[in-house]
């Protein structure tokens, strides 16, 4: 029996499809539960959330402080790529980008927070050589109500990982297309929008979503790192589902399955802008 | 795409099938009707199981030094300590429940409040088998609202009294001279010395105990906020005071009341630093330890205000699915002996007050307890008894921490 090509591509997917079917079955159970009560079919715990200020105010303040911390990571990954590349693939760089990866993101994170907080390292530092006449006059920058602590770990802890993902398409990069834009004289900006970036765009995008969802729903680094209000939507969740009144727990699943949802749309989007752009990419190689 | 959503039928239909609830508090095992002397040989050369909060040293130290070797050679029990938080022993209990598991894997647990309130309504506990421990009945308090009461529930013999906390605050000596005596002098000691008081986030359960003197303070009779089940109308009669109070310290609080600590390690953090110069503590005898680790100055000592210190009993219960019943009952029985008290007492295992009767003990034992000292940065015990207030309903502990964000941080 020949498989067809379909048939066939489903088959070598089984196993990833396997390996999936765990955290698949994780969120249904989510589902389900957000979905009953006493057993019974409602879906009087969405409504609930959907009447609950808290729930948007944490919701927009979480999307908000994901954001900036994922657009600064890709930016800065960006420019130590495109600048290092050479260095970064010999052993010294390669360690030093390397060595941020080591760290688990709540160890990054209580880092942060004994260099930054305004009884910390820096603030000591700055205080003994004068350059502020006490530590009271450091900005608060931990559990900030701007999450500018977070959004320092995440940078901090996400960059590498930005410089992971492109580094191989720097290094493959070909060289050819640069010159042939400046053969037709084209400028630096015209070497880097034709030559450049069509190619690292859609790693950009891949890695801005794993980034985005993992930010949006991560925990450690909020408790360590968040203010206590607003909070973002993983420490509101872990409120409720731990709180002593065990009612509340659908609420959380629902609110969990809600953030799933938001991931899922803006994912779908991403994946769809960029596949539009590598078929124009691979097409244009044709 | 067909055999996707096939697939995912399938998962659906795995994941809704519904879960029976079974009934059965484990009663194939139900030990109600045996002598302690039966259980006792039922007991012998069994394992014990005991899960437990953790995070403590000492008294990690005290159960697996000290318990477990006397459990072998008094009982020949084997002992097993796991550490696990409460929340967690319950989620899988629960768990457990809703799979109709008979035969489980833990034996003993240590609860109370929120906890055993959750554990009890979900019937995930076996009993009544406390008024069947030889200790309890021999030098123990027999109808004591501190027992038969576990933060406003009935505990209904489901679990026997271990041990009892009480609320302080402490302080360094070094920078306070002579500590707050009343909330009103301690609203003005703050007033006075900006930046050095915090209290945690009320989702802590320090810093909602904290909370919870306010509101005994504001309410019209504190006596019948206690005895009478929760209720939505006197929670915010008396938690006018409360937030009017929190309002006003606000402002003079460490990063000006704009953010709290997230646990009270946070803020031992902060005290041990000297950012700020009290912490406080569910615990009378917490310092003790800490100033011997050398986390705390040597110079820390604690005190309680005029207006009283809650104080509550921690208990011990058996699972309903525990396998080994009979040795849970040996085990939470010696637990409850005077010389487990007395050693647990002590402020290098444990430092924690005991239940126990005093009066109903032996001369000799009376002797031990009393002259036993418990450290210089812990209260005497007639001060600790004089201010002892007890806890109200469970459903207080919920109802600040819903409340607290609204009347406290956002009117900003």
């Amino acid at each position: 029996m020949k498989l067809s090509e379909a048939n066939k591509a489903w088959v070598l997917l089984v196993p990833a499809l396997l390996f999936l079917a765990l955290p698949l079955y994780g969120f249904l159970s989510a589902v389900r539960t957000s979905l009953q009560d006493q057993g019974a079919f409602t879906t009087k715990y969405y409504t609930t959330l959907f009447t609950e200020q808290s729930f948007y105010e944490s919701l927009g303040y979480s999307i908000r402080i994901t954001l900036i911390a994922t657009a600064l990571s890709l930016l800065l990954g960006v420019l130590i790529t495109r600048s290092f590349t050479p260095f970064i693939q010999r052993t010294a760089g390669k360690l030093s980008i390397w060595l941020p990866m080591l760290f688990p993101h709540f160890v990054w994170g209580y880092i942060v927070l004994l260099l930054f907080e305004q009884s910390g390292l820096i603030s000591n530092l700055l205080n003994e050589i004068g350059f502020i006449p006490s530590t009271d006059a450091f900005p608060i920058v931990t559990n900030d109500q701007n999450g500018i602590g977070m959004i320092l770990t995440y940078v901090g802890k996400e960059t590498p990982f930005v410089v992971l993902m492109l580094l191989p398409i720097y290094t493959k990069h070909d060289k050819g297309y640069r010159d042939l834009v400046e053969t037709l004289g084209g400028g630096k900006w015209a070497a880097f929008k034709d030559a450049e970036w069509p190619w690292v765009f859609p790693a950009l995008v891949e890695t801005g979503i794993i980034l985005f969802a993992f930010i949006l729903s991560a925990y450690e680094v909020p408790f360590l790192l968040g203010a206590t209000f607003p909070e973002m939507i993983s420490v509101l969740t872990y409120d409720w589902f731990y709180s002593g009144d065990w009612n509340d727990r659908p609420l959380a699943f629902a609110a969990m399955v809600m953030t799933s949802v938001i991931i899922g749309i803006v994912s779908f989007i991403a994946f769809s802008v960029m596949n539009r752009k590598r078929m124009l990419l691979t097409k244009g190689q044709d | 795409m067909k055999r996707v959503i096939g697939f995912l039928l399938l998962l659906l239909i795995l994941t809704s099938c519904s879960n029976a609830d079974g009934e059965t508090n484990g009663t194939d095992q139900s030990l109600q009707d045996t002598s302690w002397e039966d259980i006792k040989t039922k007991a012998s050369e069994t394992t014990v199981r005991l899960h437990m909060w953790g995070g403590d040293e000492g008294i990690n130290r005290y159960i697996d030094e000290w318990v477990a070797p006397r459990m072998k050679e008094q009982y020949n029990i084997h002992l097993e300590r796991t550490p696990m938080d409460t929340g967690n022993i319950l989620q899988k209990l629960y768990s457990e429940k809703q799979a109709n598991k008979q035969d489980g894997t833990i034996d003993v647990i240590w609860v109370n409040g929120e906890n055993f309130k959750n554990a009890k309504e979900n019937n995930l506990l076996y009993g009544p088998f406390r008024n069947q421990l030889p200790n309890f009945k021999d030098y123990y308090e027999q109808d004591s609202l501190a027992f038969d009461y576990d933060f406003g529930t009935p505990t209904e013999g489901y679990e026997a009294p271990w041990g009892k906390v009480q609320f302080v605050f402490l302080y360094d000596q070094d920078k306070i001279e002579q500590p707050p005596e009343t909330f009103q002098e301690l609203k003005t000691w703050i007033h006075n010395n900006p930046g050095e008081f915090t209290y945690p986030n009320p989702d802590d359960f320090s810093g909602n105990a904290f909370l919870r003197h306010l509101l005994y303070k504001g309410a019209e009779d504190t006596k019948t906020l206690v005895e009478e089940p929760f209720s939505k109308e006197r929670a915010s009669s008396a938690g006018d005071y409360m937030w009017s109070y929190l309002n006003e310290i606000k402002p003079d609080l460490w990063r000006e009341g704009k953010h709290y600590p997230s646990s009270l390690a946070e803020l031992d953090r902060l005290y041990s630093k000297g950012d700020v110069s009290m912490t406080m503590g569910y615990n009378e005898a917490r310092a003790e330890h800490m100033i011997e680790n050398n986390e705390f100055p040597d110079s820390t000592r604690s005190f309680v205000l005029d207006e009283g210190s809650i104080g509550n009993t921690h208990f011990l219960a058996i699972p309903y699915n525990s396998p080994n019943k009979a040795g849970a009952m040996t085990l939470i029985n010696f637990l409850l002996s005077p010389e487990a008290q007395l050693q647990k007492l002590k402020p290098t295992n444990w430092g924690d007050n005991t239940p126990i009767s005093i009066d109903k003990l032996s001369e000799e034992d009376q002797q031990a307890f009393e002259s036993l000292n418990r450290g210089k940065s812990v209260l005497s015990n007639e001060i600790l008894e004089e201010s002892f207030l007890p806890e109200a309903d469970a459903q207080y502990v919920e109802w600040i921490k819903e409340n607290w964000k609204d009347e406290v941080i956002r009117g900003e």
